[in-house]
């Protein structure tokens, strides 16, 4: 009787701190601003199912498999402890009243089960104590991680000594459903440990429940519902903004994020995959994607009084770097890869997060990297990141006839983008696509003078205002001229006319070259005149903007193999996981003083998955282009080419010499 | 009115270009037509004139920087042209309201320069305007007036004497000390409008190119920023030539209808005269009614980045820069020479910068600095864009380098193929021989 009531006051107290706890924190979560993550229920649960109860992401690297076996457990574990408290509150009620042709397979799951997780808790103890992960996250919180597991271990001892005294006392008629706990009963003590084990599992299972909310353990509440919030389309693109007096731009205080930013940085697990997949971090940059979301949480808890009574909050969300805040050098250090967003488990979004941090430094405060000033005039005066002559826009013209874009004469409208007008190298990559679309047939013009920059960099730099003002002037010449069809030679023109322009209403049917190489080779449209052997090996890169956010991966490659017969030869991060040139986000216009040069990284890379001997990279990406001859060029590498897929498509059409 | 009264409708004429004259300039004849259609432009840039829809309205030849269109008049036109000109006579010439411009623009006389100064000292560039103004003012046949705004400031109005102006018109007050815009804007407009000059002239500086467009705004006249060239045409009009459209030509503008013609100037772009310290002339000084606390703008401190180490590349005539293709930073000991005996300074290009070899403020090119020298010598720089954008603008490129498709060839004007550790020096010795050889034993 009095182990009842003090159970009972326990169990009280915890649940009380828990819901206590609990509550200061996620409700901070509706302070945030409104965003709609209520549309496609269906599509919402499946996805739900698939990364949270399918755990599809965190099965994706090794070592997920362990947290698997650890998440199901707990689900199933549930029924365990939940019979364990509420038998504990009213001795009379517990699964004994269940037939024993139910309860006898249970206590077999519940035997297995437990042994699983315990097995793998030691793992995972093993594993932390091996391999330390952590030594670029801000603060090291490796305790929390070993209190976790320990909580967890305790849990899974207590089970079985709880059972096992059962058995040897005899209380438990269906020991033989229980061979862990059979195992357990024929310990020493005949079964008086069975009170000790029992309290260890009550006093373990509350210190949980109240640890839960303040530890990075909240993902187990946070986690499920934010992969059922989580962007159905790819974050490729950022939301528009409304521009009139009075109204503030970007997340300039934590309360300017929107609720769904907020839960995201509630249900990081602090795994560290997006830190091991971003390449601002690899090369020793002031960024480090999971201490963007864990201060965002900070922030929102620091602040928290503030943010209730609509205050300006204390602790800055953008300054010094500390652990509630974050350094400008940080936020402008983002390639705007994704690499971070495609590794998070629970579907965290990292880079939207980012891109809103730099709209508020650009339009509220007008801070940035002095090298953007010169971006953003030439961008807004010339409509091209260099600051060129409009007229000149056409001197490539001079090497080949180039029609201009007439609807209902030419089928495609050829966009051929800022670095293929007036870069000389990518110059050349516009003279093989336009012959190979010549050869097959195709119908295609430019707008010439008329082509203006598409705005990438200004947007994912934070510049909405400029963007908006070129994606406007945009959508006004492609409606004027009635474009539908578009080729686009670069693959941030490919997703900004695709994805940021649909928000002004405008949808076309976009197609990146290396697409439109890829289909015409596979329907015969064009035909290969000679194998291409001269290239050596040929090592294919994904454009980040091609694949990881728009999903085309298999073009480009077929293309290659089409043409060198054999499959292009892979780096070791390749397709969704790839690695990024380090010219993304507008990093394509800064210098890049910190740490290794992320191309040099990348082009080490490459290096070492090619053979020596000639050999070649094969990009489908202007940036990438420079980025890789500069990396060679750094590292003293000259026997390795950068081309585009277009000119190794034009090297196999080239007419044979015999 | 009776209708028999109508004077002979003057014929306008048809807009026609000139063969070969065309630059190319990127459309404008198009651009100022205002009919649909009536100008189009070939594959070669050049218009193609309907002259059924010309509508004779004279934009096109007026805007053409090349003079390569004129106005075409048939026979019969022609005629019709000549009995006006007889029946009108030389008095009936001109109508009245080109006689009223001609009148209003006649009250405006004399050449002013600002003398830019800080803490007293005179900014060079306001000397070289003298130069300059002095030559425009003997062809105007007026006087050159030097105008001198700052506090304990007079010394440079005898300056301005030595160098060549005539008078010089002096305002003295403390709240000039620090040039603000709103001060200065407002002792020029009062001395524009009570001595109206027909020319104005001012250095492209940080403090000209402000105060220039404020004058320029206020007093509702045309400014041409960055003037290369400045001359003076038959009417008295000042001819301002600068480069358009990323420097491929050269446009003359012109500021016929207002008063006064109002240019910038970058430094070293107008020469040096000499002092004649024994000129004089007469100061002027003038009064503007504005306090210290009028002024909204205060001035705290003034940081100066007068380092003596840091060489400025932004304003060097003579570049020699260095890329990856110097191989290593010992290298550059080479380019220095060079530039030393040619009076320049070493610029680098970006990955010779990453690579430590040349600091950073030495930087060429999209994220370093612009640059417009007389002359720049490229060394082992490939030329791709994220440099050229930094310094196509130059007015000789010579380019030294290995890879004969380098795209740095494309943008120079002279282009040696080879080693940059061979040439480099030989042109280095070359010019110490010169040098010995052309001076005085």
């Amino acid at each position: 009787m009095s182990q009842q009531i003090a159970f009972t006051i326990l169990v009280l107290l915890a649940a009380a701190t828990f819901g206590v706890l609990t509550w200061r924190r996620l409700s901070l979560i509706r302070f945030g601003k409104a965003e709609n993550r209520f549309d496609h229920l269906a599509r919402r649960a499946w996805d739900m199912l698939l990364y949270s109860f399918g755990q599809k992401r965190v099965l994706a690297r090794p070592f997920g498999v362990n947290h698997f076996v650890i998440f199901w457990s707990f689900l199933i574990l549930l029924i365990a402890n939940s019979e364990f408290i509420v038998s504990g509150l009213l001795p009379d009620v517990s699964l004994r009243l269940l037939p024993d042709f139910v309860r006898g397979p249970l206590l077999l799951l519940f035997d297995v089960v437990s042994l699983l997780a315990l097995v793998a808790i030691v793992l995972a103890v093993v594993r932390r104590l091996l391999f330390k992960l952590d030594t670029k996250y801000v603060k090291r919180r490796s305790v929390e991680g070993f209190l976790i597991l320990a909580f967890i271990g305790l849990l899974m001892v207590a089970y079985f000594g709880i059972h096992g005294s059962e058995i040897a006392r005899g209380q438990e008629p269906l020991k033989a459903w229980m061979p862990v706990s059979s195992l357990a009963a024929s310990l020493p003590g005949d079964g008086a440990y069975g009170s000790y084990f029992w309290w260890l599992h009550a006093v373990v299972l509350c210190a949980f429940l109240v640890f839960l909310p303040i530890s990075k353990h909240m993902h187990i509440m946070t986690a499920i519902p934010n992969s059922f919030f989580a962007r159905l389309d790819k974050p490729n693109t950022q939301p528009r903004e409304e521009f009139a007096p009075g109204n503030t731009y970007g997340a300039g205080i934590v309360s300017d994020f929107t609720w769904k930013d907020l839960l995201d940085s509630f249900s990081c697990t602090e795994c560290g995959r997006c830190q091991e997949a971003c390449p601002a971090t690899a090369t020793d940059k002031a960024l480090n994607p999971r201490q963007v979301i864990h201060s965002i949480k900070m922030n929102l808890l620091a602040n928290a009084s503030a943010v209730k009574a609509g205050r300006q909050p204390a602790v800055p969300l953008i300054g010094a770097e500390g652990e509630a805040t974050n350094a400008t050098e940080a936020i402008w250090a983002c390639t705007t890869c994704g690499a971070c967003m495609e590794a998070c488990p629970v579907l965290i979004e990292h880079m939207p997060k980012i891109v809103k941090m730099r709209r508020n430094l650009v339009e509220m405060k007008s801070e940035f990297p002095d090298e953007l000033l010169n971006l953003f005039e030439n961008m807004e005066q010339r409509s091209n990141p260099w600051g060129i002559a409009p007229t000149e826009r056409t001197k490539w013209h001079t090497t080949m006839e180039v029609k201009d874009f007439v609807a209902g004469e030419t089928e495609y409208l050829f966009y051929i983008g800022c670095a293929g007008t007036f870069d000389s190298r990518q110059k050349a990559v516009t003279v093989a696509i336009a012959t190979v679309l010549n050869l097959a047939g195709v119908s295609w013009g430019v707008l010439g003078k008329e082509e203006r920059c598409c705005g990438d960099s200004a947007r994912r730099l934070g510049n909405e205002y400029l963007f908006d003002q070129m994606a406007r002037q945009n959508v006004e010449i492609f409606t004027s001229r009635k474009v539908t069809k578009v080729i686009t030679q670069c693959p941030h023109c490919f997703n900004t006319l695709k994805n940021d322009y649909r928000q002004y209403g405008l949808e076309l049917q976009v197609l990146h070259h290396s697409e439109v190489l890829g289909r015409l080779l596979a329907e015969g449209k064009v035909k290969p005149n000679r194998q291409v052997t001269a290239l050596g090996q040929v090592l294919y890169h994904d454009s980040c903007y091609l694949g990881r956010h728009n999903g085309i991966y298999d073009e480009p490659r077929r293309a290659i193999a089409a043409m060198t017969g054999e499959a292009p030869v892979e780096a070791p991060r390749n397709r969704a996981n790839a690695f990024c040139c380090g010219a993304g986000g507008g990093r394509m216009w800064m210098e890049e003083g910190v740490g290794e040069r992320i191309n040099v990284e990348r082009v080490g890379e490459a290096i070492s998955a090619l053979q020596a001997g000639p050999s070649t990279v094969c990009v489908a990406c202007p940036y990438c282009l420079t980025m890789f001859e500069d990396g060679l060029k750094d590292k003293g590498v000259d026997n390795i080419r950068v081309m585009d897929v277009a000119e190794v498509v034009a090297e196999g059409l080239r007419p044979s010499l015999n | 009115m009776a209708e028999d009264k109508k004077p002979i409708k003057r014929p306008r004429g048809k807009a026609q270009l000139t063969e070969g004259r065309c630059l190319a300039c990127g459309a404008r004849c198009q651009s100022a037509c205002p009919v649909d259609d009536c100008i189009e432009m070939d594959d070669a840039g050049s218009p193609v004139i309907d002259q059924s829809k010309c509508i004779g309205c004279v934009k096109c030849v007026k805007v053409c920087p090349a003079q390569a269109i004129d106005m075409f008049f048939t026979p019969e036109e022609r005629a019709i042209l000549d009995q006006i000109l007889a029946e009108r006579g030389a008095e009936g010439a001109e109508d009245p309201e080109a006689r009223a411009l001609a009148r209003k623009l006649a009250e405006y006389r004399g050449v002013w320069v600002l003398v830019e100064q800080t803490e007293g000292e005179a900014a060079k560039v306001s000397w070289e305007l003298l130069g300059k103004g002095r030559a425009l003012a003997d062809t105007l046949s007026v006087p050159l007036s030097a105008l001198v705004i700052g506090a304990e400031v007079e010394h440079l109005c005898s300056e301005a004497f030595a160098y060549g102006a005539d008078t010089a018109y002096l305002v003295d007050a403390p709240a000039f000390r620090y040039y603000r815009t709103q001060s200065y804007l407002r002792a020029v407009c009062q001395l524009v409008a009570k001595y109206k000059p027909e020319i104005i002239l001012m250095g492209a500086t940080g403090l000209g190119r402000d105060l220039a467009g404020a004058v320029a705004t206020a007093v509702g006249t045309g400014l041409t920023a960055d003037c290369t060239g400045l001359a003076i045409d038959d009417k008295r009009n000042l001819m301002q030539t600068r480069p358009a459209f990323g420097g491929n030509i050269m446009a003359t503008i012109m500021c016929d209808r207002f008063r006064p013609q109002m240019a910038t100037v970058r430094p070293h772009v107008m020469q040096m005269p000499d002092k004649d310290p024994n000129r004089i002339g007469t100061t002027i000084s003038e009064t503007c009614e504005i306090e210290e606390e009028d002024i909204l703008v205060k001035v705290l401190e003034t940081i100066g980045d007068r380092q003596s180490h840091n060489v400025d590349i932004a304003g060097a005539d003579l570049i020699v820069s260095g890329g990856r293709g110097m191989m290593g930073k010992d290298n550059f000991a080479v380019l220095q020479e060079l530039a030393d005996e040619l009076g320049g300074v070493v610029g680098a290009s970006r990955s010779a910068v990453d690579a430590g070899w040349m600091p950073m403020d030495r930087q060429v090119g999209q994220t370093g600095k612009t640059v417009r020298p007389k002359i720049y010598i490229a060394c082992g720089i490939s030329g791709a864009i994220q440099h050229l954008v930094g310094m196509q603008d130059s007015d000789v490129i010579i380019a030294i380098n290995r890879d004969k498709d380098a795209p740095i060839f494309q943008v120079a004007k002279y282009g040696v193929v080879g080693d940059v550790l061979t040439i480099v020096p030989a042109i280095t010795n070359r010019l110490r021989q010169l040098k010995a050889a052309g001076s005085p034993k």
